[in-house]
């Protein structure tokens, strides 16, 4: 088929198609999709918690604060990631954020070395949180995938890395109410290490998960 | 390159071409089309033109899948040049994947004139030898022999059908080689 031909089959009769609302739309969409089931897993589990501890807590505070701006980096630039015509910087958005968060498990890392020595240090499995923890990402999940779908698969490891790390960060940040006092060992370790090992998976299917082929399907009528 | 005002109608074409014009879009879609061939162009000029055409057909395909990201408050050119740099840079990988597994040969190489020095086949010159020689393997390299290097069956569908594992495959199909080669070997 010649180009020409190609041009007069492609224009023959679109259909209207529903533009793309701006990525930090979509990301606001999400987060009405996303943080109402957080919620509803974590008041499922019956977990309680204590406002006045979480208040006296400064680390947890900052690292909270942290978590959530991850997140909402993260579906940022994840939503720009599939918008042709953004600079490719924004691709980095996540990361101060992301640092801070890490900077602030690390510091608590250190206080407790200094204040219980290696006993501070050490880890233990908490089973108890698994579940809760392998449930609170599925809807995110879903609804980030579906949503990066209708986009263009211009990087799709980085779109898919980005999308994980904005669900699993979403998911500490609800997590993470009920573990106020927890070691930051333990926080590094099982919280932000899930962070980042989902990260790496998703980067690693995200050719899969989106593609050129998949988006010109999709597009067909 | 496109003056702002061009541009700028591009972009209205295009916001027309996504709420069902396809006046606007047969428009936009002619219109694109030689700036995308200028630019594959100039960024892949080793390209022949046959696969310059292919790569434009690519992106206004790819252009087609994604248009309902084009926001119409954001300028156009930035965003058709981003999927035009995307399928180009896929398309470099193809070219390199597809050179690095490819010789293309124009010809067949003759060193010389006489038939029997030219046995371009790869044809065994006494079959019936071969075939004996095959016969006199144990079973299960013959079967894998005659599976894997007579009928060119993969792997995966010997394996399926002789129930032996892909590894043992590998194994038979290697002894039974061997095998024939030294039996062939002392017959010459």
């Amino acid at each position: 088929m010649d180009t020409d031909q190609l041009i007069q089959q492609l224009s023959r009769g679109p259909t209207p198609v529903g533009r793309l609302p701006a990525p930090w739309r979509r990301a606001a969409i999400w987060f009405a999709i996303s943080v109402p089931y957080v919620a509803a897993v974590i008041w499922l589990h019956s977990m309680s918690f204590d406002v006045t501890q979480m208040l006296a807590d400064r680390q947890f505070i900052v690292e909270q604060i942290a978590t959530l701006l991850t997140a909402i980096a993260a579906v940022t630039a994840a939503f720009c990631s599939v918008v042709p015509g953004y600079d490719r910087r924004i691709l980095l958005f996540p990361l101060p954020p992301l640092t801070i968060w890490l900077i602030s498990i690390g510091e608590g890392c250190v206080r407790d070395w200094l204040r219980l020595g290696a006993q501070g240090l050490a880890l233990r499995a908490d089973w108890d949180c698994l579940p809760p923890a392998a449930l609170i990402g599925i809807v995110p999940a879903l609804a980030i995938v579906i949503m990066l779908r209708r986009g263009a698969p211009l990087y799709p490891r980085v779109s898919l890395a980005l999308a994980a790390l904005a669900v699993a960060a979403l998911g500490n940040f609800g997590l993470r109410f009920f573990h106020v006092g927890d070691a930051s060992i333990m926080v590094l370790v099982w919280h932000f290490g899930s962070v980042v090992v989902l990260a790496l998976l998703a980067g690693w299917i995200g050719k899969r998960v989106l593609n050129w082929k998949k988006a010109e399907l999709a597009a067909q009528p | 390159m496109h003056s702002p005002n061009e541009a700028d109608r591009l972009g209205n074409l295009m916001r027309a071409a996504q709420e069902g014009d396809s006046d606007a879009y047969l428009l936009v879609l002619r219109e694109i089309t030689p700036l995308l061939r200028r630019a594959v162009h100039q960024h892949r000029n080793f390209l022949q033109s046959s696969d310059v055409e292919d790569l434009v057909q690519d992106i206004l395909l790819s252009l087609h899948s994604v248009r309902a990201t084009y926001d119409p408050a954001r300028p156009f050119l930035p965003w058709l040049m981003a999927i035009a740099r995307n399928r180009m840079a896929d398309g470099a990988r193809r070219h390199v994947r597809r050179a690095a597994n490819e010789v293309s040969v124009a010809e067949y190489p003759e060193t010389f004139s006489d038939e029997p020095t030219n046995n371009l086949g790869d044809g065994y010159r006494d079959p019936e030898a071969l075939r004996q020689a095959i016969g006199s393997l144990p079973h299960g390299q013959r079967q894998a022999i005659e599976m894997l290097k007579l009928r060119e069956m993969s792997l995966k569908e010997a394996a399926s059908m002789t129930g032996m594992s892909v590894v043992a495959l590998k194994v038979a199909v290697h002894r039974g080689m061997t095998a024939l080669r030294k039996v062939l070997s002392v017959e010459a």
